[in-house]
């Protein structure tokens, strides 16, 4: 049961990941921009981050792009509204293990994490 | 086939002057103080001509001219309005239905006769037009059928919304000219070449909008369960200083984000209050049943409008083969015209006029309507045009599990 970094500036889709997510994996933390969720990531160690792109000051990419050269074993999903081919290719450029555009029911998101954190 | 910036610019002029030259003739046989509101070109499909009458009751009349420039013009006046105005022109004649009439036809050929004038002495030719053809209807179809237009479903329409001072009545001037005679005159007309929009891509652009509209209805409909279709996708033009006013000022509920990119602009995704408590509340998981916006409400407003502005612009940046980045939403809850007076004024700084990109999308299930305004820049929007493949309009999805395979 792998543990879970939620990095997300909606309160609303925060509050709807952990929902999700909370009833077979433990939360150990939830973040609003990309810096925390850097810093959080380095104290925690989570199994998974889900990462949302657009956040304020700085953005999902740019903190996996740094999360993954801290630790390249780092599992992040890309969890996003954006459904652009080129910020695709980005995330896989910056180590992004998955992707999942919003908005998602929950079988998506499962089936998203077994890919990339196999039960 | 291209057409500069600065053609559109001051065809927009003509039909504004046109409007003025009008409302002035029925000020003097009324004595009516009224004043030309709005004047915009607009692209959009046939079928979405006059949606914004919609509910409402029309006199009017209608000509159709011919020359160097063909089609049809209208004179809609509520018909409320239209009463007080041929009563004001002659005490007692509204109560005679003939007179009335009369009233109505002659004040719409005085009028529509300063509107067509001011085109055919620009152009330097005539333009004849039609005896006035008196018309009672509802909604848009007030209006003639949109001029065919080849294989292609979108036409322009020229617009000029009069305001009555004191009252609040509204009347309205539309033009729909040939597709071909309008832009062979803006063709003739191109002044620079620096400046030249491919007029042809344009309409795709507003194919790939309307996709984009359609996505983001489809996001509403996932995150919420609530039908919801896409409605109107137009794009319009319009001196900057008019953006604003064609929000109107009802009260709105929604996001803003500032895009960057190839264009890059505002973006604006608006609910009224009613459809924004609707639909924050289905998309919670807990019932709230209240009748104010709560943080709650717009927690979920705020990640709805970042979700639909996605669904909107990703279409664009995948048909461009580019990245369209938008800022995190701004939540914002004002007058319609409050809302995009200083997004226009950012957008001022750079150019005089602004294509205005529209959307609506509702539903009959429950009271929704939701708006997405684009105001992109304009040097920008029309690099991006130039650049667009139309082969490729259709390509505006992405294949992830493709990219992460």
């Amino acid at each position: 049961m792998p543990d879970v970094l939620i990095a997300d500036d909606s309160e609303f889709m925060r509050n709807l990941l952990r929902e999700i997510l909370e009833e077979d994996h433990e939360i150990v933390g939830e973040v609003e921009n990309g810096v925390e969720a850097v810093e959080v990531f380095k104290e925690k160690g989570p199994d998974l981050v889900m990462m949302d792109i657009v956040m304020p000051i700085r953005d999902g990419i740019e903190a996996t792009d740094e999360i993954k050269s801290s630790n390249p074993d780092a599992n992040v999903i890309m969890c996003t509204s954006v459904g652009q081919e080129e910020k695709m290719k980005e995330a896989v450029k910056a180590g992004a293990d998955g992707y999942i555009t919003k908005p998602f029911q929950k079988p998506s998101v499962m089936e998203a994490i077994e890919d990339v954190v196999p039960s | 086939m291209n057409v500069d910036i600065q053609s559109l610019g001051t065809f927009n002029q003509l039909a504004h002057e046109g409007a003025e030259q009008a409302t002035q003739s029925m000020g003097q046989m009324t004595g009516i103080d009224a004043v030309v509101d709005v004047t915009k070109i607009t692209l959009l499909d046939r079928a979405d001509v006059g949606e914004e009458l919609a509910g409402r009751d029309f006199v009017g009349v209608q000509f159709s001219f011919d020359g160097v420039l063909e089609g049809d013009t209208v004179l809609a006046f509520d018909v409320d309005s239209a009463g007080t105005i041929t009563e004001e022109m002659m005490p007692g004649s509204s109560d005679d239905e003939a007179m009335a009439r009369s009233g109505i036809e002659e004040i719409g050929n005085i009028m529509m006769s300063g509107f067509i004038d001011g085109w055919a002495d620009y152009v330097g030719a005539t333009i004849d037009h039609s005896p006035p053809e008196y018309i009672e209807e509802s909604g848009g179809d007030v209006l003639p059928d949109a001029p065919e237009n080849g294989d292609h479903q979108q036409v322009f329409v020229f617009k000029s919304e009069i305001e009555w001072i004191d009252e609040s009545v509204n009347f309205y001037i539309y033009m729909l000219p040939e597709y071909e005679s309008l832009t062979e005159m803006m063709v003739e007309h191109v002044d620079t070449d620096g400046d030249a929009i491919p007029i042809d891509k344009l309409q795709t652009f507003n194919e790939m909008t309307t996709s984009g509209t359609q996505k983001a209805a489809d996001n509403v409909e996932m995150m919420t369960g609530i039908p919801t279709e896409s409605e109107v996708t137009q794009i319009s033009f319009a001196p900057i200083e008019d953006v604003p006013k064609q929000i109107g000022t009802d009260t709105f509920v929604g996001t803003v984000v500032e895009f960057t990119g190839t264009p890059s602009g505002y973006l604006m995704v608006l609910f009224d209050e009613v459809s924004a408590i609707n639909v924050a509340e289905a998309m919670m998981p807990i019932e709230m049943d209240s009748d104010e916006l709560t943080d709650q409400h717009k927690a979920a407003i705020e990640e709805l409008g970042n979700i639909m502005t996605s669904g909107f612009v990703d279409g664009w940046a995948n048909v461009l083969q580019t990245s369209v980045e938008h800022t995190p939403p701004r939540l914002v809850h004002d007058m319609g015209q409050a809302i995009m007076d200083p997004l226009a004024a950012q957008v001022g700084q750079y150019q005089e006029h602004a294509f205005i990109i529209d959307s609506q999308m509702r539903t009959d299930d429950i009271e929704f309507k939701a708006e997405i305004h684009a105001l992109p820049n304009e040097k920008e929007l029309r690099a991006a045009l130039n650049d667009l493949d139309v082969e490729r309009a259709t390509e505006t999805g992405a294949d992830v599990e493709q990219i992460f395979k």
